[in-house]
């Protein structure tokens, strides 16, 4: 759906290229992760695959064209949540939602949404008026509005409470159930492993890995068993590798301890950003 | 066609929410207020500067608050990812302006007549108006991007006035010799003042058709080579979102 061939990309102002050569793909269907420390170019990038970043370098592709022969008829599909929630702060939730709803040809009703993200009370509320967790709603639901094809997303439930993250994950889990591709950035790594088909870490610019969360599982985990027994009154813990838990010593151990815990040594993605950023950070 | 519609629509309710309707209003009364004071015949003499001002200063400020809240609160971002055009975007700027200066024309007419009996010649003021408010809204825009707050364009106002103005004082104090005077036409206030006097006062035929011409053509130069080329610019600065 979305091919990136070397993209690199410097802010007028700036000497130093803040995207130093990423390739991606971002397949039809997928939500598709881009994860990396703070200032790596994760909204950077974000606001190059919108076009509101101009002169870049490099290829993108959407849908088989190169973006740049798009007209603005290209922003019919797609819907957009920024980093930080925007909406004219004089005008009402409804006020903004309408004028932005006029904007595009093809829409939805914004009844449904508005009471799924429980803001349907308070509709009629300034929008600068609103807290925080409700403005990043109104935001997500005004990147619905279009019912676009693709939806881009940079931190979205960043700032709510776990109620309303539960909600926005299952609506971007059921837009994802339609057909519809998502490219999202978050530091919440639970979110990232649940959400997200595949993933890319960016780390000063330049991509570091690219896989599904389940890969990277699996490439960075220590395929081992730790166990964890009562000895004599003491704590001892040992780790197996897969391949000896089926040697004699591994069942004798479980047959003749007092066993407190038994771990698969398997990560999670959280480590595996900490080792692929870290490691970047270092070397 | 439809979405230029809906901006100036959108446009004209948030001139109304965020109060700046009310600000312009308060200027008008201010005008009404200070036409009591004057005489009918005094009056035709005043009441060009009051369009004038209207459709120059007016135009500057209200152009440069509406794209400074917009830059401020983001929502310029928001628009601009939506299927809007660069194009429709400034022009629905130019559109409400010409459309504030109209209703200003109304009210202020209205008021003189019904206060004092001041008729002059609307057919020469109409269009007057809406051409100094269109090239002062692309202006306006223009001076804008060199601000980076309200306040700094208030100050961009101040230089551009100042500029512009200085030679027509000159020229009064006949610092500057009549003949160069002449050319001083090419100053969009002076051009913008001699087309809006127009309503009360005898102006060479001449110098309307140029006027007209010349500010139409430096608005079209200005929006093609300065305004339009620079918006992607604007829009990408700062884009803390
Ligand atoms: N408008 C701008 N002008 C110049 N430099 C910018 C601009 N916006 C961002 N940068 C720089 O580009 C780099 C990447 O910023 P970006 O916002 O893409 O980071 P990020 O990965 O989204 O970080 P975070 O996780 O904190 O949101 C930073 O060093 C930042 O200072
Ligand atoms: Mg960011």
């Amino acid at each position: 759906m979305i091919k990136v061939r070397n993209l690199r990309y410097k802010y007028p102002n700036n000497r130093e290229y803040t995207i130093k050569g990423i390739d991606f793909e971002i397949r039809e269907g997928e939500i598709f992760g881009f994860l990396g420390p703070s200032a790596a170019g994760k909204s950077t990038t974000q606001k190059i695959l919108i076009r509101l970043l101009k002169g870049y370098e490099g290829e993108i592709e959407y849908n088989g064209k190169s973006l740049l022969s798009y007209r603005d008829d290209f922003y019919e599909d797609i819907g957009v949540c920024f980093e930080m929630p925007i909406s004219f702060s004089k005008l009402t939730a409804m006020e903004n939602l309408e004028f932005f709803k006029k904007l595009y040809r093809r829409t939805v009703d914004v009844e449904p949404l508005l009471k799924r993200m429980g803001l349907w009370e308070d509709r009629d509320k300034k929008a600068g008026e609103y807290s925080k967790g409700m403005k990043i709603r109104l935001n997500f639901i005004r990147a619905m509005l279009n019912n676009p094809r693709v939806l881009f997303l940079d931190e979205p439930t960043n700032g709510l409470d776990p109620v309303n993250a539960r909600i926005m994950k299952d609506m971007i889990l059921e837009f994802k159930e339609r057909g519809g591709t998502v490219f999202l950035t978050s530091h919440i790594m639970s979110d990232v492993d649940e959400l997200c088909d595949r993933v890319a870490f960016i780390v000063d610019g330049l991509l570091r890995e690219e896989d599904s969360p389940r890969n990277l599982k699996l490439k960075y985990g220590k395929r081992t068993v730790k166990v964890e027994y009562k000895e004599n009154g003491n704590l001892v813990a040992r780790e197996f590798g897969m391949a000896e838990i089926r040697t004699p010593a591994f069942f004798e151990l479980l047959q003749s301890k007092e066993i407190e815990t038994i771990h698969s040594g398997e990560t999670t993605l959280e480590d595996i950003f900490i080792q692929v950023t870290g490691v970047a950070l270092r070397g | 066609m439809d979405r230029l519609l809906v901006l100036v629509k959108g446009e004209f309710n948030r001139l109304n929410k965020y109060n700046l309707f009310t600000a312009h209003f308060v200027v008008l009364m201010v005008w009404v207020g200070l036409a009591w004071f004057f005489e009918a015949a005094e009056l035709k003499a005043f009441v060009p500067f009051i369009f004038l001002m209207d459709a120059t200063m007016m135009t500057i400020l209200l152009v440069g608050a509406t794209l400074f809240y917009e830059k401020q609160e983001h929502t310029i971002n928001s628009i601009m990812v939506s299927p809007v055009t660069g194009d429709q975007y400034l022009l629905s700027k130019v559109v409400v302006n010409v459309l504030n200066s109209f209703v200003t024309v109304v009210f202020i007419s209205a008021a003189l007549y019904f206060m004092k009996g001041v008729v002059y010649n609307y057919f020469l003021l109409v269009p007057a108006v809406v051409v100094v408010a269109a090239s002062h809204t692309i202006i306006g825009i223009w001076l804008s991007y060199h601000a980076k707050s309200f306040s700094s364009l208030l100050v961009n106002y101040i230089i551009y006035v100042f500029v512009f103005l200085l030679p027509t004082v000159l020229a009064m104090l006949g610092i500057i010799g009549e003949a160069a005077a002449r050319f001083l036409i090419v100053l969009p206030p002076d051009t913008a003042n001699i087309l809006i006097s127009a309503m009360v006062r005898e102006v060479d035929p001449w110098r309307l058709v140029f006027g007209y011409a010349y500010l139409i053509l430096l608005s079209v130069v200005l929006y093609r080579y300065i305004v339009r080329p620079w918006f992607d610019w604007y829009v990408m600065r700062e884009v803390g979102v």
